[in-house]
């Protein structure tokens, strides 16, 4: 094995459990190269070097006496700064939890114990899960691998951005408007967030009550696969989570998109769209024909109003959380948070209402425009070219906010639809950086807009380049 | 009958949400009705 950190999360296994690799030499090369290159990238919060040494030796010992802790055993995993560890800080990003230590777990991060994956520490974040762009005052701006001027997307920005710069082998991130798709598609990797409710919430910083979702960002949709089989499934610590039995996600990977038809939605997701992430979009949807797959146009008129609710219920019920601390202390937000808030205080809540109320409604009359007929949605996850830092930057240009607030118009909707949906790379702009494609499929149907995406992986190489971090 | 810049956004969100009259009993239930066969 000559570079460890070129593997992705389910080749690392394979690796450990072959014993091609020991876990210590997958978590020590992941420790190089984050101390080579994360002062440029600035992924990194937290790095938890001794205890990640100290359980990946446990796991090479186990190994050599015949035992293996799990699916993901041996690999090296980092997780978006709000994630809780009991008696460990967990920032979220913010200067208010600058010190802040819970007394719970996050149950998703004991499940991916259990399952052997090796804890690092944790990563940057937009403050409070609340920006597309990757900025934060407190800890630094995270600055995309492959161009460092660019932003990364966000909220999830050290997991898509220390995914794609090979730091480790995938991350988990939260997704409440687009906070694990966006990063996913601006640095070049895959992730998925769930049906609304698959992933246990329990111990994970609240955003919206209604929208907030737990999922991975990892190098391939196979990598997504097993850790969503690994974290997904009822949890007695979340009275909200589904109780639907979780299926092996990988067995559903065949590759074979025969039969399988594709809905384009034509309202909404090109709306003022790049001209080279178009044709981007429409290249890929050439690779899934290839496949075997059926691609249809369809006109799909309640996006108008998903789009509209979606931005009512993201912002009352943040609003509603951070409630206490911006009466306290509003000016220890960055500028573009305490605005955002204090516009969710001025809702009327008659809208909140009527925006939660259609939300049943809404989901079904979607379903039977673009799903009725055809098994997955495919958009752009993103309208627009990757902009830099500085094009997206409200504090310090008010004048950014419509072109901030634009890089999540495509994921949003899925959020308030509560729909299962994945981001993949499928190429690269006229500067070089990458572009997405968004797959969304019925309820609890992860399987199959998973065996999309693998299926265009095995036909496309987007997501196994790599950034040359010099 | 920051913040600032935040606000200036209502006219235009309430423009959206007042066009929204006429156009559209669970979420829950909804996600249940519409699941991928077999699941």
């Amino acid at each position: 094995m000559s570079d460890l950190t070129a593997l992705s999360a389910t080749e690392a296994h394979d690796a450990f459990r072959k014993g091609e690799a020991t876990a210590e030499a997958l978590v020590r090369a992941s420790l190089v190269r984050i101390d080579a290159h994360d002062g440029k990238v600035n992924s990194v919060i937290r790095l938890d070097s001794d205890a990640a040494l100290e359980a990946a030796a446990a796991q090479d010992k186990a190994r050599a006496a015949g035992i293996l802790a799990g699916p993901l055993a041996g690999v090296p995993m980092m997780h978006k700064d709000m994630y809780y560890r009991a008696g460990k800080v967990s920032t979220c990003g913010s200067a208010i939890r600058r010190d802040f230590r819970p007394e719970r777990n996050s149950t998703a991060l004991l499940r991916l114990d259990a399952a052997g994956a090796i804890d690092m520490g944790t990563l940057n974040m937009a403050e409070f899960a609340q920006n597309p762009t990757g900025h934060n005052r407190h800890f630094g701006d995270c600055h995309n691998p492959w161009n460092l001027p660019y932003c990364t997307g966000g909220s999830s920005s050290g997991s898509g951005a220390g995914v794609a710069a090979r730091f480790f082998a995938a991350a988990l991130g939260s997704d409440t408007g687009g906070s694990i798709r966006l990063p996913a598609s601006i640095c070049g990797v895959t992730g998925i967030k769930g049906t609304q409710t698959r992933v246990s919430r329990a111990g994970v910083m609240p955003l919206s009550f209604s929208m907030d979702n737990v999922g991975p960002l990892a190098r391939t949709a196979r990598d997504c696969a097993r850790i969503m089989r690994v974290i997904s499934g009822h949890d007695p610590a979340d009275a909200t989570s589904a109780p639907e039995p979780v299926p092996d996600y990988e067995a559903a990977l065949t590759g074979d998109l025969r039969g399988l038809s594709v809905a384009v939605p034509q309202e909404w997701f090109f709306e003022g769209a790049d001209d080279v992430v178009v044709k981007g979009f429409e290249a890929s949807l050439e690779v899934l024909k290839a496949r075997g797959a059926k691609v249809s146009r369809v006109s799909c008129p309640s996006l108008r109003a998903i789009g509209t609710y979606v931005a009512v219920v993201s912002r009352v019920e943040a609003a509603t959380i951070h409630a206490q601390w911006m009466r306290e202390r509003a000016d220890d937000y960055a500028k573009h948070l305490s605005g955002r808030l204090y516009g969710g205080y001025a809702i009327p809540g008659t809208w909140y209402v009527e925006a939660l109320s259609a939300r049943g409604p809404l989901l079904r009359q979607f379903c039977r425009e673009a799903l009725a007929e055809h098994h997955v949605v495919a958009t752009p996850s993103l309208r627009m070219r990757v902009p830099t830092l500085a094009e997206t930057d409200i504090d310090a240009d008010p004048a950014n906010w419509a072109r901030h607030m634009a890089i999540s118009a495509n994921t949003r909707p899925f959020n308030y639809l509560g729909l299962p949906t994945v981001s993949l790379p499928c190429g690269f702009d006229d500067r070089g950086l990458p572009m997405g494609l968004q797959i969304a499929a019925r309820p609890f149907g992860e399987g199959r807009a998973l065996m999309v995406a693998d299926a265009y992986q095995r036909d496309t190489g987007w997501h196994a380049r790599a950034p040359a971090l010099a | 009958a920051a913040a600032a810049r935040a606000l200036e956004d209502f006219p235009a969100l309430i423009r959206e949400f007042e066009a929204l009259r006429g156009t559209i009993p669970t979420f829950e239930a909804a996600l249940r009705a519409e699941k991928e066969p077999g699941t």
